[in-house]
């Protein structure tokens, strides 16, 4: 078999697990965009972002023995890379380098299709979410730029969709008082 | 003091009212709220190209060197010592000699030596307490199986000793070779590390062990 984008994860899994190394390109391929967003939406940093996703990848491939269900490889991926996310964001807090000082932030710089006061916005949003805790940041992140509703932030994460909601709700609160000057 | 939003604008910015929904003193708040949703910039984030080969070309290092460090244990020479010890109060004339342990780190290839385990002789004429012994810090379940329980995974499952993360049991073999290997979590077969083993004939390697009245030694 070759690459073949039709195969179900865990087919990808077992075959990688029997032997097929090369197989593993497959999720590689079909992962390396869907946490894109997430990884550097949470870092505040694309090269960040790159480099968590990278590293989930490998350490997947490292402990692929370890995922029980092999057609939820998905969301097995998902919390190796939430896992290196907070690991990194930890790091990051210990050196005192809040996300908006970082130089290759992910906020808008030029939209083509936004007025300056819309971009001004965005960039002051970007900085803000870097002020909030980590679970604030990512129920924001995963609900506002994901897309996804509380109870599947629930599926996801573990946490449940009450707690989601006060983490989501502080968040709210925090922004407002941060953003004061651009809403 | 900052001043949070009222409860009804988190709502709507839950999705869960529209503006319209709220009451009319609310709704400046809401449409502010609502400016700071509408800053969040949803655009996809597109990685590198290359990432695809720097995560494959790290994946075939390690898959090389998981196989080379496979290859080095079970080729390297190794001793499998068998000690016999005589108790001085031996319960039902049971005599404690060593069968064999297996060191598993889950997901890796065990790269520690083996260690000596007891084994006991039983009352009975033509069997001895042979005591199976493995480390499984992060198994749910372990058993042993062999020819001597016509490899049944349930008939012999190990009781976890303490936080330790090791699996034993000990059972009455018939004097004999018998051909065996661990069961962990029901679905993976693992060959004891600390005797040597031989291929089943269907791509596995079960251990060997030799029971005699003297005793038992792996093979």
């Amino acid at each position: 078999m070759g690459l073949a984008g039709d195969a179900t994860d865990g087919e990808v899994v077992r075959a990688v697990l029997g032997g097929e190394v090369e197989r593993y390109a497959v999720l590689v391929h079909r992962y390396r965009d869907r946490y894109a967003r997430y990884a550097a939406r949470m870092l505040g940093s694309l090269d960040a972002g790159e480099d968590a996703v990278q590293d989930a990848l490998v350490r997947a491939f490292d402990r692929l023995a370890d995922c029980r269900e092999p057609d939820k490889f998905a969301g097995w991926l998902f919390l190796i890379l939430r896992n290196r996310c907070y690991a990194e964001r930890r790091r990051q807090q210990r050196e005192g380098r809040p996300l908006d000082e970082r130089d290759d932030g992910v906020a808008a710089a030029d939209r083509p299709d936004g007025t300056y006061e819309q971009t001004e916005r965005m960039r002051a949003l970007e900085r803000s979410l870097g002020h909030l805790t980590p679970e604030q940041r990512e129920v924001f992140v995963l609900k506002h730029m994901e897309g996804l509703a509380y109870d599947e932030i629930a599926g996801r994460t573990g946490a449940t969709v009450a707690s989601l909601k006060m983490r989501m709700h502080r968040a709210y609160d925090r922004l407002r008082d941060l953003m004061k000057e651009h809403l | 003091m900052s001043l949070g939003y009222h409860p009804l604008v988190k709502q709507l910015l839950d999705g869960e009212l529209s503006l319209a929904e709220l009451p009319p003193e609310l709704r400046a708040e809401g449409a502010e709220a609502l400016r700071l949703i509408g800053a969040v910039d949803r655009r996809p984030v597109v990685l590198s190209a290359a990432l695809d080969d720097r995560v494959m070309a790290v994946v075939r290092q390690h898959a090389a060197s998981r196989t080379r460090r496979a290859w080095h244990w079970l080729t390297a020479p190794r001793d499998v010592e068998l000690r016999l010890r005589l108790r001085p109060v031996v319960w039902a004339g049971a005599l404690a000699i060593a069968a064999g342990v297996a060191l598993l780190l889950l997901g890796r290839v065990p790269a520690s030596a083996p260690v000596p385990a007891s084994v006991a002789r039983s009352g009975a004429r033509d069997s001895v307490f042979v005591r199976f012994v493995l480390y499984a810090p992060g198994a749910r379940h372990v058993a042993v199986a062999g020819t001597f329980n016509q490899w049944d995974l349930n008939a012999a499952p190990l009781a976890r000793a303490g936080s330790s993360g090791v699996w034993t049991t000990t059972l009455a073999l018939p004097v004999g070779q018998h051909q065996y290997a661990f069961v962990v979590d029901g679905e993976r077969w693992v060959a004891d590390p600390a005797a040597p083993a031989i291929d089943d004939g269907f791509g596995r390697r079960n251990s060997m062990v030799a029971v005699t009245l003297r005793g038992a030694r792996t093979l």
